[in-house]
This record gives C-alpha cells, sequence and structure tokens, in this order.
C-alpha cells in the first residue's frame, strides 16, 4: 500500500518536473533588445524578404512601404492564385530552388499544400519579438497556430463571416429567419452564388449546407430553386445591389460594402436559427518556408507582420477581427466580432478544411453534375 | 581516285553545310527544346500519380479521372458547337472587311483597319462586362430602349445564351483577329488574275469568290484552323455569360482543374489532348489541300500589279457599312469601357457623383506600376523583334522544296497553340529549371519574352507561310542569278515583300505580349513583374475600373505602336 502511495508520489514528480523542463518550449520565447536588434541587423545584410500570397492591394500598398519604412529592407511579393503559385514554388523546389522566405497564402493552401507537402518550417521558435511573444497580447492567451503540430501555421484573424446577403427593397428581414426559407418558391431564380461545381466559396457555403442541412436541402436550393451561378465576385455584388438576384449566398463583404455605403439597401445576415454563424481565418494564415533564401529576414517580417502595427494594417486594410487585442477595433463592423459566448462553426477549422470540406464539396459535385 | 574521293568530300561537306539545311535542322532543334520538351514534361506528369515529393509512380488515373467525369463530353460538344456557330460568320464578315480594306478602291481603308487594330486588343474582360450593361434582360440599355418600341413587349436580348456568346466573340478578337492576319496577305495580292477575270466579263462578286479568295485560301485556311482552335480554349468570355446559363465549355473544365486547391495538372493534361487530335486532323486537311495541285503564287517578277477594285458608287455604301459594324460591336462598348474607367463603380450611373478620376490616379500611384510598365515594353518589344526574325525564317523553311523535315517542323510550331497558356508556362518553366536555361531565363523579361515567342508561334508561322506561299520563286533565282547570297536576297527583297506581314504580325505579338497573363505567370519574378500581372491582380482582388484603367492604357500603347509600325512597314515596303 505505502509502496503504491509513493509510486503515485512519483509520477506526480516525474510530470511536473517534465512540466518545468518543458514549460520554455511551449509558450513563446521573448528576447531582448540587444537580440532583437541583433536579428534586425542580420536581416538587412540579408538584404531583402520574398512573401508569397494572393494579390491583396493592402499588401501592394501599404505593408511593403511600411515594411522598408521600419527596417530598410525591401519586400519583393510574388502574388497569384493559389493554385499557380503553389505550383511554382513546387517546381522551383524539385529543381532545388528556394526562392520564398514567407507565405501569407489562405488557409486552404496553407492546410493542403503548404503544410501536407512539408514545405514549412516551424514558426513558433522564432516569433521572439517582444510584442508578439506576449501571450497577454493576444486574446486567447498565446499565438493561435492552427496546424495538428501547434507550431507552423499562425491563425491571426478570427472573423464572423457574413452568411448571405439580401437587397431589403425585395426582400424583407423578417423573410429570411431560416435555412429553409431560402427554398421559397418565391426566390425561385432571385439567389446568386459563386460557382458551386468549383473550388472557391460557392463549394465552400455549398458543403456546409450539405454538412449541416443535407442532400435534400442541396438538391432544392441549388436545382430546383434555380440558383444562378457565376465565377465572377463583381457581377454577384452588382446584381445583388440592382435587384436582379437580391438573395447572395457568396458575396464577398469588401465588394458589397461599398454598395451599402452608397446607400444601396442590403442587408448582411451573419447567421440563421437553423445555422449558427461561421467565423474564419481570411485573409491569410503565416506559415515561414523551410530552406528560406533570407531566413532572419524572414523571421523579421514574421514577428513584424504579427505586431501591433503589422496586423492593425491588415485589420484596418480587410476589416477583418484580427486574434491581437490591441488593435483598435471600433472601425470594424460589429457583426464581423465574435460575440463572448456564441458557438460558432469555424469554417477554417484545419480538419473541416483537410477532410471535411472537401469531403462535403466532392458530395455536392457529384450531386450538381448528375443533375 | 584519291582526288575524286577528295571532291566526293568537299561536297558533302558543302551539302551539310548549305544554309536551308543548317537552319532547317537549328530550328527544329531550337523547337523540339522550346515546345517539345514542355509538352514531354506535361505528357509524362500526367501519368505520374504520385503525391508531390514522393517517388514517381505511372498509371492512367489521371486520364481516366478526367475523361469519366459527365460533365466533360457535354461541355466539349458544347465547346464544338460554340467554335463553329461563331467562326463562320466571322470568317465570311472577316473576309470582306479585308477584301474592302486591302483590294477596294473602298474611302478610308486605312482608318477602317486602324479601327480593326484597336478593336482587336481592348481587353475582353471589361467588354464583356460593357455587353452585360447593353443586354441584360433586366437593366441593358439596348433592352430599355427596345422596350420603348410599341410592338416589343419583352427584352429581346439576353447576353446570358448560346447566342449572347457568339456575339459577344463576334464583338471582340473573333472577327478582328483574322482581318488583321488577312488584310497584308489581301494587299499582297497581284491584280493580273483578277483583271483578266474582269476581261473575261466576270462581276465583282464572282472574282472574289472564284478568284481572290481561292488565291488566298492558304492563308484563310491556317487563319480558320487557328481561329477553331482558339475558339475551344476560349473560356473568359463564356466564364461570364455562359455559367449563369448553366452553359458550360471544354476549357472551364481544363481551367477548374488547375485551379483546384491542389492543383490538378494531370488531368487538365489529359483533357487537353483533345486539342492535339483536333489540331492534328484539321492540319491534316490543310496540308492535303496545300500539296494539292493548286497554285497560290500572286507576286512574281513579271508585271505585278496591285491595282484596286474600283467599287462605283458602292464605295461609300461598302464604307457606310464598316464603320456601322464598327460601331455597334466595338466603338459602343468601348464608349462604356472608357466610361466605366472614371466611374466610382462600374455600370453604376445613378449613384451619387458617378464619376471619379480616382482610378486612373490610383493607377499611376500604384507603387510597382512604372517598374511593370517598363518591362511590359521591354519584354513585348523582344517578343515582336525576335519573332519576327525566327518565325520569318521558320516560315520560309516550311515553304522551301529543298527543307526535306518541314512537317516536323511545322507540327512543332502548332505545338503551344493547343495548350492553354498555363500549362504551356508550366511546361517552360520545367524547362528552364530542368536545364541551364534557368541561369538565364528564370524570372528574368528575357524568359517571359521567350514564353510568349513560344506561344505566338503558330500566329506567325502560318502568317509568313502564307506570305511566301504568294511569292514566286523568281524573284529569289533573279537575284541568285545576280550574285547575291541568301542573306542578302532575304534582307532586301523577301523581308520588304513581306513588311506588311511583318509589321502586322509583330504588333500583333507586340500587343499579345502586353495583354497576356496566362503564360507569364509562372515565370516572372518581383523585378520582372509585367503589367499583365498587375492587371492579373486587379481582377482578383475586385479592382475592375482600375483594370478596366490599365486596359484602356495598353490599348492606346498598342495604338501608337501601330501608327509607328504602319509608317516603319509602308517605308520597307516602298508604299509610301
Amino acid at each position: 500500500m505505502k509502496t503504491g502511495k509513493f509510486e503515485g508520489m512519483r509520477e506526480v514528480l516525474i510530470i511536473i518536473a517534465a512540466l518545468l523542463w518543458s514549460a520554455p518550449a511551449l509558450a513563446q520565447t521573448k528576447v531582448s533588445d540587444k537580440e532583437w536588434n541583433s536579428i534586425i541587423e542580420a536581416a538587412k545584410k540579408e538584404g531583402k524578404v520574398v512573401v508569397a500570397g494572393s494579390p491583396d492591394p493592402v499588401m501592394r500598398n501599404e505593408i511593403i512601404p511600411k515594411f522598408k519604412e521600419r527596417y530598410g529592407i525591401p519586400v519583393e511579393f510574388i502574388a497569384g492564385r493559389s493554385s499557380e503559385i503553389t505550383a511554382r514554388i513546387k517546381t522551383e523546389r524539385g529543381s532545388g530552388i528556394y526562392s520564398v522566405d514567407v507565405y501569407l497564402a489562405g488557409p486552404d493552401t496553407t492546410a493542403t499544400t503548404l503544410y501536407t507537402e512539408k514545405m514549412v518550417d516551424p514558426l513558433k521558435p522564432l516569433l521572439v519579438m517582444p510584442e508578439v511573444a506576449d501571450g497577454a497580447k493576444w486574446k486567447l492567451g498565446k499565438i493561435w497556430f492552427a496546424d495538428p503540430e501547434e507550431r507552423f501555421a499562425v491563425r491571426a484573424f478570427s472573423s464572423v463571416a457574413t452568411f448571405l446577403f439580401i437587397n431589403t427593397d425585395q426582400v424583407k428581414p423578417e423573410e429570411m429567419r431560416t435555412a429553409k426559407d431560402l427554398l421559397n418558391p418565391k426566390w425561385r431564380g432571385k439567389i446568386s452564388t459563386e460557382d458551386p461545381t468549383t473550388t472557391g466559396s460557392g463549394a465552400n457555403s455549398a458543403a456546409r449546407f450539405y454538412h449541416d442541412l443535407g442532400e435534400d436541402f442541396v438538391r432544392k436550393l441549388y436545382i430546383e430553386q434555380k440558383t444562378v451561378r457565376t465565377r465572377e465576385r463583381r457581377q454577384m455584388a452588382d446584381w445583388l445591389a440592382r435587384g436582379t438576384q437580391p438573395i447572395c449566398l457568396s458575396c464577398r463583404e469588401d465588394d458589397v460594402r461599398p454598395l451599402i455605403k452608397e446607400g444601396f439597401k442590403i442587408l448582411e445576415i451573419f447567421e440563421l436559427e437553423d445555422m449558427p454563424g461561421s467565423i474564419n481565418g481570411s485573409p491569410w494564415m503565416l506559415t515561414l518556408a523551410n530552406r528560406a533564401p533570407n531566413p532572419k529576414a524572414a523571421q523579421l517580417f514574421a514577428n513584424w507582420i504579427l505586431s501591433k502595427e503589422g496586423l492593425g494594417i491588415y485589420a484596418h486594410g480587410f476589416g477583418s477581427v484580427s486574434l491581437r487585442n490591441d488593435i483598435d477595433e471600433t472601425n470594424l463592423n460589429p457583426g464581423n466580432i465574435p460575440k463572448k459566448g456564441v458557438k460558432y462553426f469555424d469554417d477554417t477549422d484545419w480538419k473541416w478544411i483537410v477532410t471535411g470540406r472537401q469531403e462535403y464539396r466532392e458530395k455536392v459535385w457529384q450531386l450538381l453534375k448528375a443533375k | 581516285m584519291k582526288v575524286t574521293e577528295t571532291t566526293t568530300k568537299y561536297r558533302a561537306i558543302r551539302i551539310r553545310l548549305r544554309p536551308i539545311r543548317v537552319a532547317e535542322v537549328s530550328l527544329i532543334a531550337f523547337f523540339a527544346v522550346v515546345t517539345g520538351l514542355p509538352l514531354m514534361f506535361l505528357v509524362v506528369g500526367s501519368f505520374n500519380l504520385a503525391a508531390p515529393g514522393q517517388s514517381a509512380v505511372y498509371g492512367l488515373a489521371n486520364w481516366v479521372r478526367a475523361f469519366n467525369d459527365p460533365t466533360t463530353v457535354s461541355a466539349l460538344w458544347m465547346s464544338f458547337f460554340l467554335s463553329v456557330a461563331r467562326l463562320i460568320p466571322a470568317i465570311i464578315i472577316a473576309v470582306i472587311f479585308a477584301w474592302l480594306i486591302a483590294r477596294t478602291d473602298m474611302p478610308g481603308g486605312n482608318a477602317i483597319e486602324f479601327f480593326c487594330w484597336m478593336a482587336y486588343f481592348i481587353p475582353d474582360f471589361p467588354l464583356t462586362l460593357a455587353w452585360i450593361l447593353l443586354l441584360d434582360p433586366n437593366y441593358g440599355l439596348l433592352n430599355t430602349l427596345a422596350l420603348q418600341l410599341p410592338f416589343v413587349h419583352a427584352a429581346p436580348f439576353n447576353p446570358y445564351s448560346f447566342w449572347g456568346i457568339v456575339w459577344v466573340h463576334t464583338s471582340s478578337g473573333g472577327i478582328w483577329f483574322k482581318v488583321i492576319l488577312l488584310t497584308p496577305v489581301f494587299r499582297r495580292l497581284g491584280a493580273a488574275l483578277e483583271e483578266a477575270a474582269r476581261v473575261a466579263g466576270a462581276n465583282t462578286t464572282t472574282v472574289l469568290r472564284r478568284v481572290t479568295v481561292p488565291l488566298l485560301s492558304p492563308m484563310i485556311l491556317a487563319v480558320a484552323v487557328l481561329s477553331f482552335i482558339r475558339g475551344l480554349q476560349s473560356f473568359n468570355t463564356e466564364l461570364l455569360l455562359g455559367t449563369p446559363a448553366g452553359i458550360y465549355v471544354y476549357s472551364t473544365r481544363i481551367y477548374d482543374y488547375i485551379h483546384r486547391e491542389p492543383a490538378s495538372y494531370g488531368e487538365a493534361t489529359a483533357l487537353g489532348s483533345v486539342f492535339i487530335i483536333t489540331l492534328g486532323a484539321l492540319l491534316f486537311l490543310y496540308w492535303r489541300y496545300l500539296r494539292s495541285k493548286r497554285r497560290f503564287t500572286v507576286v512574281t517578277g513579271q508585271g505585278y500589279s496591285t491595282a484596286r477594285v474600283r467599287l462605283g458608287r458602292w464605295r461609300y455604301i461598302a464604307l457606310a457599312a464598316c464603320v456601322s459594324y464598327i460601331a455597334m460591336m466595338s466603338l459602343l462598348p468601348l464608349i462604356f469601357l472608357i466610361i466605366g474607367s472614371f466611374m466610382r463603380r462600374y455600370g453604376f450611373f445613378h449613384i451619387n457623383s458617378p464619376f471619379t478620376l480616382a482610378h486612373w490616379k490610383d493607377l499611376f500611384g500604384d507603387p510597382i506600376f512604372f517598374l511593370a510598365l517598363k518591362n511590359s515594353l521591354l519584354i513585348a518589344t523582344i517578343t515582336a523583334c525576335a519573332g519576327i526574325a525566327l518565325y520569318s525564317v521558320a516560315a520560309y523553311v516550311l515553304v522551301s522544296r529543298r527543307a526535306v523535315m518541314a512537317p516536323v517542323l511545322e507540327g512543332l510550331c502548332w505545338l503551344p497553340h493547343i495548350l492553354p497558356g498555363i500549362l504551356l508556362g508550366l511546361g517552360i518553366l520545367w524547362l528552364f529549371l530542368a536545364t541551364p536555361l534557368r541561369f538565364v531565363f528564370y524570372g528574368t523579361i528575357w524568359g517571359i519574352a521567350l514564353a510568349l515567342m513560344v506561344s505566338d508561334s503558330p500566329v506567325t508561322t502560318q502568317a509568313f507561310r502564307a506570305g511566301y506561299l504568294q511569292l514566286g520563286a523568281d524573284l529569289e533565282e533573279a537575284a541568285r542569278v545576280a550574285g547575291a547570297s541568301w542573306g542578302y536576297t532575304y534582307r532586301r527583297i523577301l523581308l520588304p515583300l513581306l513588311a506588311p506581314i511583318a509589321g502586322a504580325v509583330g504588333l500583333m505579338n507586340f500587343g499579345g505580349a502586353l495583354t497576356s497573363i496566362s503564360t507569364p505567370v509562372l515565370l516572372y519574378s518581383h523585378e520582372s513583374r509585367p503589367l499583365a500581372i498587375l492587371m492579373l491582380e486587379y481582377s482578383v482582388t475586385g479592382e475592375l475600373e482600375r483594370g478596366a484603367a490599365l486596359g484602356l492604357l495598353i490599348t492606346a500603347l498598342i495604338c501608337v505602336m501601330m501608327l509607328i509600325g504602319r509608317r516603319l512597314g509602308l517605308q520597307l515596303s516602298g508604299q509610301q
């Protein structure tokens, strides 16, 4: 009996010792000003940082000039559609060329390509800038690493996504309380969506409908309701404003909000009674390329983009809600800010991206192609 | 005996080193590397089933998956019908336009030709949006006007339909591309045969139908083949107008595979194989036609005359018809496009203060605009000049009776036409990275220019080829008898005679290099980013108005180059 008690204590002591030993590894490590300055100097010696990502006016017009102004290091930005950029980088790597330092890629690309194909290095030990490493500066008490190993991909944003938009000249808000209201024959031919038969926000919405409400709902919504499809984001927003298709399932907020400012009677709906609101990590997740040609500059850029200044520029430019708690959110749309105590569907949850969504997307494609 | 052996050896060496043979072998080697190898990389890659980074495992799964998709066959049929439906009227209208401009005394032919060029380079995406503003059943301007008529009770136009797509294509590159290529060939046509036909009692229509068109059939057929394949590959207009109507085309399926996450290049290449088969069949028919007993020579050293057909009072009617067509099909949407670049939101006339200069200011204020402009002008100039030099020689070899491997060379020249731009870009990227070429070409303007020049090869080669087919052998023979070397003959006789064609394809390649997005997207670096990539960025980020401004700026640049090029071309050909 005694022996057993001692054995139990020994196990507890071993666990405590292990925790104490591993504590520095689990927490972000801050460095002194001197060490931080030495990183800056090393980055300056490398002379540049190469960032790859989606075309992005905030990056082009604000981030690049500001980073250069702050550290004197030019940013070379390789922009393109995710599939094109990753194809190019993979081909380069196949030939032994490593040209990119930092990826600011969408959650899908980060999860299904960059991480899965081992194109990234652990970022966690490199985030050492005092204001970045300080857990108190983050809403979750620490930086959110979204990947399963929790050390490669930083999720810096979490905004409530607009579920759908309606033109209230033609659709009264009380007519759109539940997802089933979308099946009202009155709206046949009046709903637009980005084409759900290809990858993109239209397919993601359809996958969500399939996941929450089943195949029959998807069939009724996309086939029987004659939902109008397009591949052009501006076309949907224009249809919404003109009332041609007064319900939009996959309009982008940055396309529609200027129209709301112009006085068009457009309402953003963030959740329905039978479908909870969702959050996502748009516009990007941050990862660091392995075998980066400018590793110190990459480290400096990664730290700075997560600082109050860097993330603040993005949060303001995109209207996205950052996960830092020291960024002014008064200019953001209140609907985009997650409410405490509300359980949201996480549309950029890693597992959902790599398995669930793909599986449901395939089901939607089979259903719509078999029509 | 010894002397005889030495002489034979000497002769053998001389035969091997004949300029035509050297050119033929060099060109085949060049095209095998820059077009054959990328295609081989793509085809081999399409059979590789292994996940990236893993050892290769070969199989047919990508091909089976691509062709098992239930929508593939229906999309292929839709592409075929669309391509045929727009090819037939377009080729007829284009032949009439080219004939009126180049072979008749219709006034204002040069101005009409200028507008054809301008219309060809108007960016198709905003142009299609302009047509939507004009034809949309709910708010389109032309529908609204039509509904004012007492006997019209429903919107008569609908761009989101099969015929809507055909209409928009007919207004965009569809016709102008053909006019641009056909006009120089018509211009070069000697008038002797036409005059003989007229003396024999044929009227103008009969001369056009029985003499002019058959004489120019190599170029007309080449343009038709090029246009048909282009039609099968077209997808921008179809994406915008077809998707809402549930019309999907074959190239949309390829696009979907390429833009998947992660991209499925194997399936995309498998689907692209249909283009190879189609092109193979069309080329077979084309070669058979050219090798028949017909003769197409119209420029000889004897009695060459380019006198134009007199239309009499019809000349003003013809001019009015051309002006009306251009005004309706191009100027109307162009005006919308110009207005759109000054609108706060494209097409929204009823918002407060709808007009602004902000998009133009933002364009010129973009930190990378001027670097991109410089890169684009350099790339376009290199592409145009190098293309003329290379493909004029390639076409000469193709028509030369002394060339023994002409079909191989021609097949290689056509290859870039069967690959969607992004796949060609990927193939060339592999080529650069897998060879020492990377040190010169990867990420540089030279690499982009080379890729664009390769993508231009079918159009440029066929245009020069048709030009050479018009030239009689006596011109070259006379020069040789007078002691001129081949280089001298080429420079002083052949090239000046082909100057209008060289000018046309050079400008077309110059403009194509300024606007092409899919080929350079995998090849540019921060330092070599061209304007077209900037346009892609505006398009992806929904900055439509700034994109329209940039598109107009590119069109204006091409117009300026066109004026300069035309002047030079006329000087070279002695027509000033």
